[in-house]
């Protein structure tokens, strides 16, 4: 804007005021643009907790739930079973679902939902909503963690006791690199599933503990 | 803090017009958008999500019939590699072989069946489309005139041959035409004359000369990638590699790797090979071949004192047959099993006799399955008109290509990626081709079936085909018949031993056909060749083909003429200018390339470009959904189709002739030839450097190799004689440094990552590269490399909307060139003496890398292992790392190429199936460069942790590596010597490109050896 509009003439420090005072406006404009991109792409901002509906209301607790609870306690193995051996943890095949439910508990509104998709095995599908996420710039190996004793709960939380299943992590950089860098137990795994534990392992000191790479190109390429 | 850019979902763009808008939304909009998890309904046997399965099968797109062994991922094919058993191909890939998967992604495939009313076209059901073929074979065959019909199928060998002459017989038509346009007819007549097969196999290992009359064995001129794996084992004994001479006007790839090559002029071969066997003397040879008498003297010494000699001789040339029967006399050096890839082809005068016959009106219907007559035969031999005249036309392309729009029903076929199929490359070997995947469009079927629905339908031939389908057919056929054990492990090896029956009948018909009169008029010798990239041209639907450049002229989505700078000065002709070129038949307007290798009194054009289509003259917009006719949206309307220069005559084998003379005109246009090409110079970098065979083992030679100029006074980590990471000073590995352990990080080899412990590296022996860039393409297939240069693609930015025009101000996204460097020549005056050396560039993953410093928000850097990683997610997009790389191999990405709602988008549906899922999509705004394929480092390295053992020596390697057929790249760890590139390293030959900026490069180059005549003087001059 012209300094001298107005008729300011020419008294440079009244234009100089006048120049700072406008140009004030955008700076604090930039502050809060700043603002808002840093809450936006700092954790606040993540799906952490997101706990969307699902087609089918499929019970965790009833299928991985301890049995002390009601639950039968099937491993996570048994429908997310390449976990241990893929990248991709592996979404059980609706088939998966029909082996036990052609007879067990048939009859119910969910399962018969679950009927429907299947069709016969000529169905479609289950569109489950996806809760866990990174980006598409992330490799995410899950066998290498589940191999080492990473236990599903220590990321994916107590999901055997989500009546709907939430994001329990953040899932962000920070919180990856944290485990990298402190290292991890499977003492402190196990005492993150919930489930009752072998008590007389110990865990094992930080300084000790096996770390992990850190580096950009072990899961940025 | 950085801002990470989101390389899919919410884009960086419209997040930031959200706020420009003011709303308060935009933390809302930038939640990570999750999307559906679809499972399977019912889980396939042996799929492993996120993990590769691989299916050995077959490469179709040449007659040679390589092995592949095709990677699929939850379902689709992501990439191609050689498959090791196959006796052809044994694990290398060219590019053509690696595009197939773009010929199975094909976004100008047909979808559904198509009939032609009343000139316009419908899609159809494939119950009407079958319906419909049924019905008009029943009245041809009413009316009598079944045995006219014509059956053009594309070459190849194997069992379908006989399939279709055995359906064509139970309709009453004679035996199909296995059509071939850019096999070399000639030759191959002359191979079954002098040797008795069709292609025999050249004994490159035993050979002492190597003598070429114009057999682009490295080009195209037969199966190429055995011949290139035996040239390079040849050319990699060094010390006792056969010599190399090349015969020809024109230096092709294959004439630029010889050490020598005589510029004679076109059909003058013969007489220098008549005069090597004794026939003649050099000067009557010297006069009709256009060189130096001393030259064939020096040649017949050369060739008389070298025992044994492998001569071989292409049989384009109006005296092909002639000059390839001669060079039959002449070559001694041909053992192993011969190539059956070519047996059962269709001599090029029983085409020519086809369309003569439709032109006479006497054909009732003619099938297409695969072969691009109306694109691929002389434009005057007027095949559309000939091909108007047949009543009922019937095409089985995948593709819109010139022959199909002619027709009057497509029933589109499948890929061969999707179907059945066998070949027998060598006699006793069945090579098998079974589906890598479902098919990509459920409209498409295999042509096969096809053909045993339409028998069905009739009960008179419903009986011959009991089984469901073709499939069910061949592998009934197979040796070992129904047992289905000895098959599944057939086909996980994708070979087997046996022999399919052969057709048992060809359709030789031909009378002498009206051949147009040979009209020689004008001043320069025209030579046309299939190009080694685009083939006759059914390469040049598929991106990464356009995008490659050519091998000897850098040249990419476009065609050009190449002009000796001799004759170009005396015509004042620039690079670039538009030339009008004319022969007695037609003439083409192509822009002039200046090129060394050709004679001044010849020029010439490559095959391969120049699809047309009458309907559609402009090119793709990026968005219409109509076919694309004109063979696609990538091909139609890119350079010219030299063929139009041609007359159809036929040599005395029967094939078509390449050659014809033509007269040149400048025309006052002038465009800027699409290039990736910065300078053909070296400028005394020594980035390409050679040594003569003499100077191996010589003391001053070594002397220099073992210098590292500033190299530190530390030990250095292992590997290599450079340092790992910031380590230039070698600090980090010195044992006493204070701060050893505490801040080293994962930089101490004793971290327990252990990545510090390798150093990732790689060979290139320049002895072995003969350029051919197969390694580039391998590169675009692994690592989502963009292509950019269809002409949709920077109209947005330009107001120039052409081919390449993104590739003219320098977009292109090539990782890996193959860079083309000439010695000798300099003054522009004629020579035969010059030379070329081929370099592939790709990132050097310095040890000290002078784009590390520069970068403002640490996106690249040294990692532990060696590499040089660059983090997109870091990368804001300075380029000021690009600014300092001495070797210029970062790419930015200017435009979205990678993002789907762009017009730049490089993968539209279904070419972004192919992508692979291992490696990030960049999106704009972000640098990229040569990753040493990290995700196959990583991929191996989470193997052997789920296997719990150690990485194995050599036991995974890196896209361009795996498919080159030279074995000219080695890659691995070379802190480790058990790996084969440590030993490689220590090679006497080996140098860094630009050591003295102690850059400390991870890629080590062997210099090229040069073998020049055995007096020591280059080739004479003219």
């Amino acid at each position: 804007m012209p300094a001298s509009a107005g008729g300011m003439g020419p008294h440079s420090h009244l234009a100089m005021t006048q120049r700072r005072k406008w140009t004030a406006i955008p700076g604090l404009l930039a502050l809060a643009i700043g603002a808002v991109i840093l809450s936006a792409y700092s954790g606040a901002s993540s799906s952490q907790n997101a706990q969307p509906v699902q087609p089918i209301n499929f019970p965790h607790p009833k299928h991985a739930g301890d049995s002390s609870q009601g639950g039968l306690g099937m491993s996570c193995l048994y429908c997310h079973n390449t976990a241990n051996k893929s990248p991709d943890p592996g979404m059980p095949a609706v088939s998966t679902c029909m082996g036990c439910h052609l007879v067990v508990a048939a009859g119910r509104p969910e399962i018969q939902k679950l009927m429907k998709y299947y069709g016969g095995g000529h169905g479609k599908p289950i569109p489950w909503v996806r809760i866990h996420k990174v980006p598409e710039y992330v490799r995410f190996p899950h066998m290498r963690h589940v191999n080492v004793g990473v236990t599903c709960q220590t990321c994916h939380g107590q999901v055997q006791r989500m009546d709907r299943v939430y994001q329990y992590s953040s899932l962000n950089m920070g919180w990856c690199v944290k485990c990298h860098v402190n290292g991890y137990d499977p003492v402190e795994g196990q005492r993150a599933t919930g489930y009752a534990m072998d008590t007389s392992r110990s865990v094992t000191p930080a300084a000790e503990r096996k770390r992990a790479r850190y580096d950009c190109a072990n899961c940025h390429y | 803090m950085s801002e990470p850019t989101k390389l899919a979902g919410v884009k960086r763009r419209e997040f930031l017009k959200v706020l420009g808008a003011g709303t308060a939304a935009g933390a809302a909009a930038c939640s990570e958008p999750t999307g559906k998890l679809i499972p399977y309904l019912v889980s396939p046997d042996q799929t492993v999500p996120g993990v590769s399965t691989y299916y050995a099968t077959l490469c179709r797109e040449c007659s040679a019939g390589c092995g592949v062994i095709a990677e699929t991922r939850d379902g689709r094919v992501i990439k191609l590699e050689g498959n090791p058993e196959h006796p052809l191909n044994r694990g290398a890939l060219c590019a053509r072989g690696q595009s197939a998967v773009q010929g199975l992604y094909n976004p100008d495939r047909f979808r559904t069946p198509m009939i032609k009313v009343g000139g316009s076209w419908r899609a159809a059901t494939w119950d009407e489309a079958i319906n419909l073929l049924a019905q008009r074979l029943g009245e041809v065959r009413g009316r009598g005139v079944a045995a006219s019909a014509v059956f053009f199928n594309q070459h190849e060998s194997g069992s379908f041959p006989a399939f279709l002459d055995e359906w064509l017989a139970s309709n009453g038509m004679r035996p199909h035409l296995s059509v071939d346009f850019e096999a070399d007819h000639g030759a191959i007549e002359a191979h079954r004359r002098t040797y008795g097969v069709s292609w025999p196999r050249w004994n490159f290992a035993e050979a002492r000369l190597i003598i070429s009359f114009g057999a682009d064995f490295l080009d195209g001129w037969g199966a190429t990638v055995p011949h290139q794996l035996d040239f390079a084992e040849a050319r990699a004994k060094v010390t006792t590699a056969p010599r190399f001479i090349y015969v020809g006007p024109r230096r092709s790839l294959t004439g630029l790797n010889a050490d020598q090559w005589i510029a004679c002029k076109a059909g003058g071969e013969l007489a220098i090979a008549n005069f090597l066997q004794g026939r003649g003397d050099a000067n009557a040879a010297a006069e009709a071949g256009g060189v130096q008498a001393a030259t064939l003297q020096q040649l017949q010494q050369e060739y008389a004192g070298a025992r044994p000699a492998l001569v071989m001789a292409s049989g384009r040339g109006e005296n092909g047959l002639e000059l390839a029967l001669a060079a039959g006399a002449l070559n001694h050096s041909r053992g192993g099993e011969a190539i059956t890839s070519y047996d059962g082809i269709a001599r090029q005068n029983d085409v020519l006799a086809a369309v003569e016959r439709m032109r006479a009106g006497q054909v009732g219907a003619v099938f297409v399955r695969g072969p691009n007559p109306a694109y691929a035969l002389p434009k005057s031999a007027n095949f559309a008109e000939a091909f108007a005249k047949v009543p009922f036309k019937v095409s089985f392309s995948p593709y819109p290509d010139e022959t199909t729009e002619l027709c009057d029903l497509v029933l589109p076929d499948l890929h061969a990626l999707e179907s059945w199929g066998d070949a027998e490359p060598v006699r006793g070997t069945i090579a098998l081709q079974q589906p890598a995947m479902d098919p990509v469009f459920g409209g498409t079927r295999s042509t096969a079936d096809v053909l045993i629905a339409v028998s069905k339908k009739e009960a008179a031939t419903a009986a011959r085909y009991p089984q469901a389908d073709y499939g069910a057919w061949l592998r009934a056929r197979l040796p070992g018949g129904g047992n289905a054990q000895a098959l599944s492990a057939a086909l996980a090896r994708g070979v087997m031993s046996g022999s399919v029956a052969a057709r048992t009948a060809t359709s030789s018909t031909s009378a002498a056909i009206p051949i147009p009169a040979g009209a020689a008029s004008g001043d320069y010798f025209l030579v046309t060749y299939p190009s080694p990239v685009l083939g006759d041209g059914r390469g040049a639907n598929k991106p990464w083909l356009q995008e490659l450049p050519d091998p000897v002229t850098k040249v990419l989505w476009s065609s050009w003429v190449e002009i000796h700078p001799e004759t170009a000065s005396r015509l004042g002709i620039q690079r670039g200018d538009i030339i009008e070129v004319k022969t007695a038949v037609g003439s083409v307007r192509v822009p002039a390339l200046v090129y060394l290798g050709i004679r001044p009194d010849t020029v010439a054009i490559a095959l391969g470009q120049g699809h047309a289509s009458p309907a559609q003259t402009t090119w793709f917009d990026g968005k219409d959904t109509a076919p694309q006719w004109g063979y696609g949206r990538y091909a139609r309307g890119v350079g010219a189709n030299a063929l139009d220069l041609l007359s159809a005559r036929l040599n005395s084998a029967g094939a078509l002739i390449g050659t014809s003379r033509c007269s040149i005109e400048k025309t006052g246009d002038h465009e800027t030839l699409v290039s990736t090409e910065g300078s053909a110079r070296q400028h005394d970098r020594g980035i390409a450097r050679a040594i003569d065979v003499n100077q191996i083992g010589q003391a001053d030679d070594l002397a220099a190799h073992g210098t590292i100029p500033g190299a530190a006074k530390q030990e250095f980590l292992p590997g290599l004689r450079s340092p790992v990471a910031a380590d230039a000073q070698g600090e980090l590995g010195a044992p006493t440094a204070a701060d050893r352990g505490t801040l080293l990080g994962m930089y101490d080899p004793k971290h327990p990552s252990r990545m510090a412990q390798r150093r990732w590296a790689m060979t290139v022996d320049l002895a072995r590269c003969t350029g051919c860039s197969a390694c580039v393409t391998a590169c675009y297939a692994e690592n989502n490399i963009p292509t950019v240069g269809a002409p949709w693609q920077n109209g947005v930015v330009y107001a120039v909307k052409k081919p390449g025009f993104n590739i003219t101000r320098g977009r292109e996204m090539n990782w890996l060139r193959l860079e083309r460097y000439y010695e000798g020549a300099e003054d522009g005056r004629f020579t035969e003496d010059f030379e070329a050396r081929f370099v592939p560039m790709l990132c050097q993953h310095c040890g000290n890398a002078p784009c590390e410093p520069v970068c403002p928000v640490y996106a690249t850097y040294k990692a532990p292992d060696g590499l040089n990683v660059q983090v997109y997610n870091r990368c804001v997009g300075t380029r000021y790392c690009s600014n300092n790389c001495p070797y210029k191999v970062r790419y930015f990405n200017w435009f979205g190429y990678g993002e789907s709602d762009r017009v730049q988008y490089a993968f539209p549906e279904p070419l972004n199936w192919q992508l692979n899922p291992d490696v990030t999509v960049r999106s704009k705004g972000v640098m990229e460069k040569c990753t040493f394929c990290v995700q196959r480092i990583r991929e191996a390295e989470n193997r052997a942790a789920l296997e719990q053992r150690e990485l194995v020596p050599d036991e995974f390697t890196v896209s361009c590596a795996a498919a080159c057929p030279s074995r000219a790249i080695v890659f691995g760890d070379a802190s480790d010597a058990n790996w084969s590139v440590t030993k490689l390293i220590e090679d006497e030959r080996a140098y860094h490109v630009f050591e003295e900026l102690n850059t400390y490069t991870a890629v080590v180059y062997l210099k090229k050896v040069n073998h020049p005549s055995g007096a020591g003087a280059p080739g004479a001059l003219r």
